[in-house]
């Protein structure tokens, strides 16, 4: 069982009418690994994340999470039941609701065993929220927001909601997380902070990570493997430093 | 499992620099509550007969706001969950003579039930196909109400509704008089505030927000959106059905009218003008609009354009509703500068 990949994706296609946006790819993410997704501008790298997470249809392939057949399964559902959390390439959080909240929301599917439950306010339903509370605190400290706790998240810099994101995502105990640039845009204190939590997640808390990254320090200091994808094809595959030197990468990230 | 070293550190309790003025909020309520207690004897009939259409409309507000303000769905089917649940309650009162509690209940019931299959399709679309929908829901239902004739009489409607009458065992009794009727609607009303402030402080009325907020945010950490817009768009409808049910009573008389667009604008000018995602801007718009409006009755050559202008000034002063100004006062009442 420990032997099986976390994440397997085969044979994965993806067109928008006359774009093959990901054409026939297949790879796996292995337990307790930190796998990167790398590609130039308009790979498909985003269209394979939404695919394997749910929020898209493959027009063919198939996602095996943790050894069960996830294809077809809702964002919600893979979200909820598979214990895979994913990012956005374009930050998304709670931008009303202040920072607490935002990770209270993000662990209450998990805490909750119904959907009907979700509607009690009873002493059982306090004391689930009341915990919610004191893990989404821990995590807030551990992303150094304790001091923004209180405000809507929509008020904090670009930097501060990927941390949110990325807190978010660490509430209900993910098996794996999959990152769609969390680097991007951000100042190169807190690319040090999320690098240190994303290892950090990966050593004490046991997640596996897929991650997309154009910033190649990043990606050779925290990814074991690599995975290439150029036109919707996947290109290469192997350690960060035969990538750097492979000929065919080279040339599609400058053709590009 | 602590994630830092830090954690066992306590937030410091910051000092308070405002200086604090008593605490009044508690004496307020129960000022509200004698004064709501008291009304049928401080106002005229005409009045009272405003209020009791005002609290009567509250329901279906509280059940919209749940769905507009809370979930962030636009609907316009209030008025036929309405409908609904006055027929509902009408033909159980003519044909069986139930307890008022009994066709209440069935009200709610039946809209609730109904909204079901209608919302299977309709919170498929998108936001404005969606409301195109449920506005639908509305045309169709009073086409039925005048057409199925030989359950709903057609255009004649449902008359000599009996007064609610309660039922325990041998002993019954029956509302009769406006001032009976106040309080049986001020009851359910009361009931139907304490419901909605439930579900809202329920981990449910926090995925609604979430929803409301960033559908597919929410999604992708497990909500299930779909599921919760059902169960809220078919609690809304409960809540108009119930609301229903009383008018019928109240008014007597059920026809296809009751099935009217007027009605849903009204339930959802309560909402977004009292202040759509709260409770008291809901309880408050009800009374203001629905108020206004009977209260205008007395001018009706005047009534529609005071009303319409009420409604200019409430878009250019009061963006978000009541709400804000009302947070401002309990604030300030609670002894906070
Ligand atoms: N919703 C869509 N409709 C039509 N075409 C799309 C859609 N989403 C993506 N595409 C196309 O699919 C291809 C792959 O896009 P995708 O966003 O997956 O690339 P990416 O590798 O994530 O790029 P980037 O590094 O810029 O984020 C592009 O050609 C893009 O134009
Ligand atoms: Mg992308």
């Amino acid at each position: 069982m420990s032997t099986l990949p976390i994440l397997e994706i085969s044979n994965l296609t993806k067109s928008y009418g006359a774009v093959k946006a990901v054409n026939d790819v297949s790879m796996h993410i292995d337990r307790g690994e930190i796998c990167g997704l790398i590609g130039p501008n308009g790979s498909g790298k985003s269209t394979f994340f939404d695919c394997s997470t749910g929020l898209g249809r493959p027009d063919s392939g198939k996602v095996t999470l943790d050894g069960q057949d996830i294809t077809g399964w809702s964002l919600n559902r893979i979200a909820r039941e598979g214990r895979m959390l994913r990012s956005f390439q374009k930050t998304v959080v709670f931008k009303a609701l202040d920072v607490e909240e935002n990770l209270i929301i993000a662990g209450q599917m998990f805490t909750f065993p119904s959907l009907f439950s979700t509607f009690s306010l009873g002493r059982m339903s306090r004391q689930r929220v009341t915990a919610l509370r004191e893990r989404a605190r821990e995590l807030i400290r551990m992303a150094g927001l304790w001091d923004v706790r209180h405000m809507p998240a929509g008020n904090l810099s670009g930097g501060q909601q990927k941390l949110i994101q990325f807190a978010s995502m660490l509430m209900p105990e993910p098996k794996i997380i999959l990152l769609d640039e969390p680097m991007a845009g951000i100042n190169p204190k807190i690319i040090e902070r999320v690098v240190e939590t994303i290892k950090y997640a990966n050593k004490s808390l046991g997640v596996s990570f897929l991650v997309i990254e154009h910033n190649i320090d990043v990606v050779t200091s925290i990814c074991e493997r690599v995975v290439v994808l150029d036109q919707g094809r996947k290109l290469a595959e192997g350690t960060p430093q035969t990538i750097v030197q492979n000929q065919q990468v080279r040339e599609a990230y400058l053709g590009g | 499992m602590s994630l830092t070293q830090t954690s066992r550190e306590t937030p410091l309790a910051e000092p308070s620099l405002e200086v604090r003025r008593r605490d009044l909020r508690l004496p307020l309520g129960i000022l509200v509550a004698i004064v709501a207690l008291s009304a049928p004897f401080l106002i005229g009939s005409y009045a009272l007969h405003a209020i009791i259409i005002a609290l009567i409309f509250l329901l279906p507000a509280h059940g919209l706001n749940l769905l507009v303000g809370y979930t962030g769905l636009l609907s316009l089917a209030q008025a036929a969950f309405f409908g609904i649940g006055a027929y509902t309650a009408g033909l159980l009162a003519v044909h069986y003579g139930t307890p008022f509690y009994v066709n209440l209940v069935a009200a709610g019931l039946m809209a609730g039930l109904i909204a079901l299959p209608l919302g299977i399709p309709a919170l498929r679309l998108r936001a404005t196909s969606f409301v195109m929908c449920t506005l639908g829901f509305v045309i169709i239902g009073q086409a039925i109400a005048k057409n199925w004739i030989s359950v709903t009489r057609g255009d004649m409607g449902l008359s000599s509704i009996p007064k609610p009458f309660f039922a325990l065992g041998p002993a019954s009794f029956t509302v009769s008089g406006t001032t009976g009727f106040y309080y049986l609607t001020l009851a359910v009303a009361v009931l139907a505030t304490l419901a909605v402030w439930a579900i809202v402080r329920s981990p449910a009325g926090r995925n609604m927000i979430a929803i409301r907020e960033n559908e597919t945010l929410a999604e992708s950490v497990g909500v299930p959106t779909w599921r919760y817009k059902l169960i809220v768009f078919m609690l809304s409808a409960v809540f108009a059905g119930v609301g229903g049910s009383i008018y019928a009573h109240y008014l007597t008389v059920v026809s296809p009218l009751t099935f009217q667009m007027y009605y849903s604008t009204t339930m959802l000018i309560i909402v977004l003008g009292g202040g759509a995602g709260t409770i008291s801007g809901v309880v408050f718009g009800s009374l203001l609009f629905v108020g206004l409006s009977e209260a205008l009755r007395v001018a009706p050559e005047l009534r529609m354009i005071a009303y319409g202008f009420c409604l200019l000034i409430l878009v250019f002063w009061f963006k978000k509703g009541f709400a804000p100004l009302l947070n401002r006062f309990w604030s300030f009442v609670g002894g906070v500068k």
